[in-house]
């Protein structure tokens, strides 16, 4: 019984064995874990059969020893598995390593081995018993869950990176639960530190600008119904107050009933890319706009060409098309296409210059002509600068600015500086502007250098030089007169003082000064000019003029003798005809019976030539004045004559009739009465305008001597000529052809020629006119 | 004497007053009188008829009255000048006498002197105008002679016999006869002195 259980036992306990064997064989297959002993007295090793599995052996196909193992084990995990295994038998310790294995078929597997030392009751190790296991497909998985994982947290950190810098955020907004869940990017956009605290729909509107609120949400409704995605851009208004434009974009999820339960979307902060975009187009704008109003061109080109021909690569501005009046959309011209819309002129030139641009790099500026194809002509500068990268040239980036009005106007400017400096000069006008106060001097035109003597080319010179050429006399009513107007801040104007050059001529000059009152104070601006000439004449004609009431006055005094007869004749009229008168009364009383009637005519006319007579009486009182008497002096003719000419002038030009003198240059001077020559050449000279008045000519006055060393002067006019008869008789008294002519000029004239010695005559001229002669004898050896 | 006009003064000055002055003076004694302020006036107006003569004032705006009185001469027209000056010279009146003047008188003048003046210068136009008078008339008669009566005439008138003159002109003797009665009665000849006086106022050329 005992055995019957025994062997019942063992045999359950065999069977139980078997079982307990064949799941752990199944065990070990399911599991890819093998087992193993290693003897180490004999270096035997038992597989099981997973073991051989693992290995890509069949299970107990054949003897395994230490070195079939080591051959199968991965080259670079070797020794390291041996020697875990050396370290393990040396130290007791359990060996536990994970290596990688080569099946016969090249398959390459990971494997985790366990090692125990069996030792015996004497302490020596004896056996090892180990497992191992198949781990390459847990490894893979772990391997790639930890791919996973790290690629997943990267794209993370490089989504929220990405969130950061293109300023999205994203959310999602739990529509059963009305939750709300923001990236840290949306927290920043918002203003507030990641995940700084939960955020909720209340909160969420509370933070968008009022003014976009409503449709905001109205847009997020409409969305939800629809089922089309929501799209807008508006303000929030950060904690801090700040107000930042966002795009927010937004979609929903749905069940499969097409329900949604939950919207998620991006919000952008668009503020900075709002701002630069407004910012850029308006600095395009700006640009062009700046361009079309300074008729600015710009242009590149990358490459400036050998062959004129090529295609330059050239960028050209709206505005550039413009100035060449070129229609943008035929594209750049050429380089040779551009030459030849430089003006002829210039074309050389600019040729030259594009060379040297191409060969030397060097910068451009350059103003030149450009003739546009409609044939209009405008004047462009050109600037340009190389372009050079990393000392590589890479081309030429410039402006083309249309200067043609400022090119107009310079060349105007200068013409009409020249010309005004040209009208100072001519006129002896300089013009100046200046502080008195401060000694500053803004403006002097040359003329002002040329008036007072200076050379203008000699630079500046300070107001002192100018007041030191003040003559003395005059510097201290000048300088009186200058300083006074300047502390009242008058204008003045300060005439007729003189100034001494260097050279030692004195100048009359004249300065008006005008106070600028938008300027400085004590800031004038004024002209100065010459009134030499002016002044001079002046004192000329008051000579002349003088000449003239004395020459009149000395004309009634020589006239006395004359007149003394004229008087006689004058007087002795009217007494004659009343003696006649009285006689004829007589006559008429002495008649029996008397005429009473005609005698008492005869008394009324005795009585209205009485009357006449005292008339005449009266009218002669008026002649004398004052009386010089003649005094001889050495007289040179040429001075008479030309003081006669200039008086003379205008009553000739009155008359249409030029006075020209042909006289002898080294012609003596005359010993005679100074007056009465002067006398004798206006009678003869009035004359002739007389002669010629109503028909205008020329007057000549000619001088020359005769072989009795006597001068002759001769006036000849082209006028009505002489008297056909009795030539010799207009120089008696009261021969007169004039209407209102007293026939004493040249009874006059003759009487003073005589008296100096000489002869009057008159001769008639082959052509019209007159000419009357007189000669004079010389003073030898008395010249002027 | 055909003409038995009214002996007229013609009185030529500028001053008003002693124009008027001589007329008055000139009627005072019973003449015609008729006064002009200058020459030209004068020829302009004036066709002389009858006797008569010029006061004739010397000094007168744009024609002298010396220069007048050489025109009236150039112009054949004969009237007897009294000049009168406020301002005689010598000179002046010595050539207005040698141009023919009849008087020349200084303002003021004795009224009976002019007038003495006038008178002569009337006699002496009056004669001059007879014997105008007489010469116009043997002029005409001179002119209905025929050239033959004329040629004989004036051989008669030197004093050459009819034989002379018949071989002078190749006619016979009795042919000049008969022209010379003719001459002598054409001419209302009373005698051939009286026919060589006539010639001589004909002033006419001596035959050969």
């Amino acid at each position: 019984m005992a055995n019957e259980d025994v062997q019942r036992t063992l045999e359950e306990l065999s069977r139980n064995l078997q079982e307990s064997t064949a799941w752990l064989e199944e065990a070990q297959r399911v599991a890819h874990l093998g087992y193993w002993v290693w003897d180490l007295e004999t270096n035997h090793l038992i597989w099981s059969d997973e073991t051989y599995r693992i290995f890509g052996l069949t299970p107990q196909e054949g003897l395994i020893d230490l070195d079939k193992v080591r051959e199968m084990i991965h080259p670079d995990d070797r020794d390291a598995v041996f020697r875990t295994a050396g370290e393990a038998v040396r130290s007791g310790a359990r060996a536990d390593c994970e290596h990688r294995l080569f099946r016969p078929n090249g398959e390459m597997r990971i494997v985790h081995s366990l090692g125990d030392l069996k030792k015996d009751s004497s302490g020596r190790p004896y056996q090892m018993f180990g497992t191992t296991q198949d781990i390459t497909d847990r490894k893979r998985a772990e391997e790639a869950l930890q791919r996973m994982s790290g690629s997943f947290q990267e794209s993370n950190a490089r989504l929220e990176e990405a969130q950061r810098i293109a300023h999205v955020g994203h959310w999602d907004w739990n529509l059963e639960t009305g939750s709300l869940a923001w990236s840290d990017e949306t927290y920043r956009i918002y203003g507030m530190a990641p995940q700084e605290r939960p955020i909720d729909i209340a909160m969420l509107r509370e933070m968008i600008h009022p003014e976009d609120r409503e449709s905001m949400f109205r847009k997020a409704e409409e969305s939800l119904l629809s089922g089309g995605p929501a799209d807008a851009e508006h303000r929030i208004v950060r904690p801090n107050g700040e107000v930042r434009t966002v795009h927010s974009r937004a979609d929903a999820r749905r069940d499969a009933s097409g329900r949604p339960y939950e919207m998620f979307g991006t919000v952008q902060d668009v503020t900075e890319g709002k701002r630069a975009e407004q910012a850029l187009r308006r600095s395009q704008f700006y640009l062009s706009e700046g361009e079309r109003l300074a008729h600015v061109g710009s242009w590149a080109s990358t490459n400036l060409g050998i062959n004129w021909g090529d295609d330059l690569g050239l960028y050209w501005s709206d505005e550039l098309y413009r100035i060449f009046g070129l229609d943008p959309k035929n594209g750049a011209p050429g380089l040779e296409q551009c030459l030849a819309y430089v003006h002829p002129q210039d074309r050389a030139f600019i040729a030259e210059k594009v060379k040297a641009m191409h060969e030397e790099h060097c910068i451009c500026d350059v103003t030149h002509r450009i003739v546009r194809p409609d044939g209009e002509m405008r004047y462009i500068r050109v600037v340009s600068n190389p372009v050079v990268e990393q000392g590589a040239f890479k081309g030429y980036i410039g402006t083309t600015i249309d200067v043609t009005e400022q090119e107009l106007l310079t060349r105007e400017l200068r013409r009409e500086r020249a010309y005004l400096a040209e009208a100072q000069s001519l006129a002896h006008i300089g013009s100046w502007a200046t502080n008195f106060d401060t000694g500053q001097i803004f403006h002097l035109s040359d003329e002002v250098f040329r008036l007072h003597g200076f050379d203008p080319a000699q630079g500046p010179i300070p107001l002192e030089r100018f007041y030191d050429t003040l003559h003395l006399e005059d510097k201290q009513a000048v300088v009186a007169a200058l300083e006074g107007a300047v502390r009242a801040r008058k204008d003045y104007d300060i005439s007729d003082f003189r100034i001494r050059r260097s050279d030692g001529t004195i100048r009359f000059l004249r300065t008006i000064g005008h106070h600028n009152r938008s300027g400085e104070i004590g800031e004038y601006v004024g002209i100065t000019m010459d009134v030499t000439e002016r002044k001079r004449a002046e004192e000329e004609r008051e000579r002349l003029r003088q000449l003239e009431a004395d020459l009149a006055h000395i004309n009634r005094v020589n006239m006395m003798g004359e007149l003394a007869a004229a008087l006689a004749h004058e007087i002795r009229q009217p007494i004659a005809a009343s003696i006649t008168s009285a006689n004829a009364c007589l006559r008429w009383l002495a008649r029996d019976p008397p005429d009473l009637e005609r005698a008492r005519a005869a008394a009324a006319r005795i009585e209205q030539d009485g009357n006449r007579a005292a008339d005449v009486i009266n009218r002669l009182r008026s002649f004398y004045k004052k009386g010089t008497p003649p005094e001889p002096g050495i007289v040179d003719l040429k001075d008479i004559i030309r003081e006669m000419t200039a008086l003379l002038r205008k009553e000739a030009v009155r008359h249409s009739i030029k006075i020209h003198s042909e006289l002898d240059e080294d012609m003596p001077n005359v010993l005679a009465d100074r007056v009465q020559l002067q006398q004798v050449f206006m009678n003869l000279m009035l004359n002739a305008i007389e002669a010629m008045k109503d028909t205008g000519g020329k007057l000549t006055i000619s001088s020359r001597r005769t072989p009795e060393s006597q001068i002759m002067v001769s006036i000849e006019d082209t006028g009505v000529g002489l008297p056909a008869e009795n030539t010799e008789r207009i120089f008696d008294a009261f021969h007169t052809t004039k209407p209102q002519g007293t026939g004493m000029g040249l009874a006059i004239t003759r009487s003073i020629v005589e008296a100096h010695g000489g002869r009057v005559w008159a001769t008639a001229n082959s052509g019209a006119g007159a000419t009357f002669h007189f000669t004079l004898p010389a003073k030898g050896g008395v010249r002027a | 004497m055909k003409s038995a006009a009214l002996p007229t003064v013609f009185i030529i000055d500028d001053d008003k007053g002693m124009r008027q002055a001589i007329e008055d003076l000139v009627e005072s004694v019973g003449l015609r009188a008729e006064t002009f302020a200058s020459g030209e006036e004068f020829l302009s107006r004036r066709h002389i008829s009858g006797p008569s003569c010029l006061v004739l004032d010397v000094r007168l705006p744009q024609m002298s009255g010396l220069d007048f009185q050489r025109r009236l001469t150039e112009t054949g027209t004969q009237i007897p000048i009294i000049f009168i000056t406020a301002h005689g010279d010598v000179p002046m009146s010595v050539r207005a006498l040698k141009s023919g003047a009849v008087e020349f008188l200084t303002k003021p003048f004795r009224d009976q002197d002019l007038l003495d003046a006038i008178q002569q210068a009337l006699q002496h136009d009056r004669a001059a105008q007879e014997q105008q008078a007489e010469i116009h008339d043997l002029r005409e008669r001179y002119h209905t002679l025929t050239a033959r009566e004329r040629e004989v005439m004036a051989l008669v008138v030197s004093g050459m016999l009819n034989k002379q003159i018949a071989s002078e002109i190749g006619a016979s003797e009795a042919t000049v006869k008969i022209h010379r009665g003719n001459a002598m009665r054409k001419m209302q000849a009373a005698s051939v002195v009286d026919l060589v006086r006539m010639a001589d106022k004909l002033k006419l050329p001596p035959g050969k």
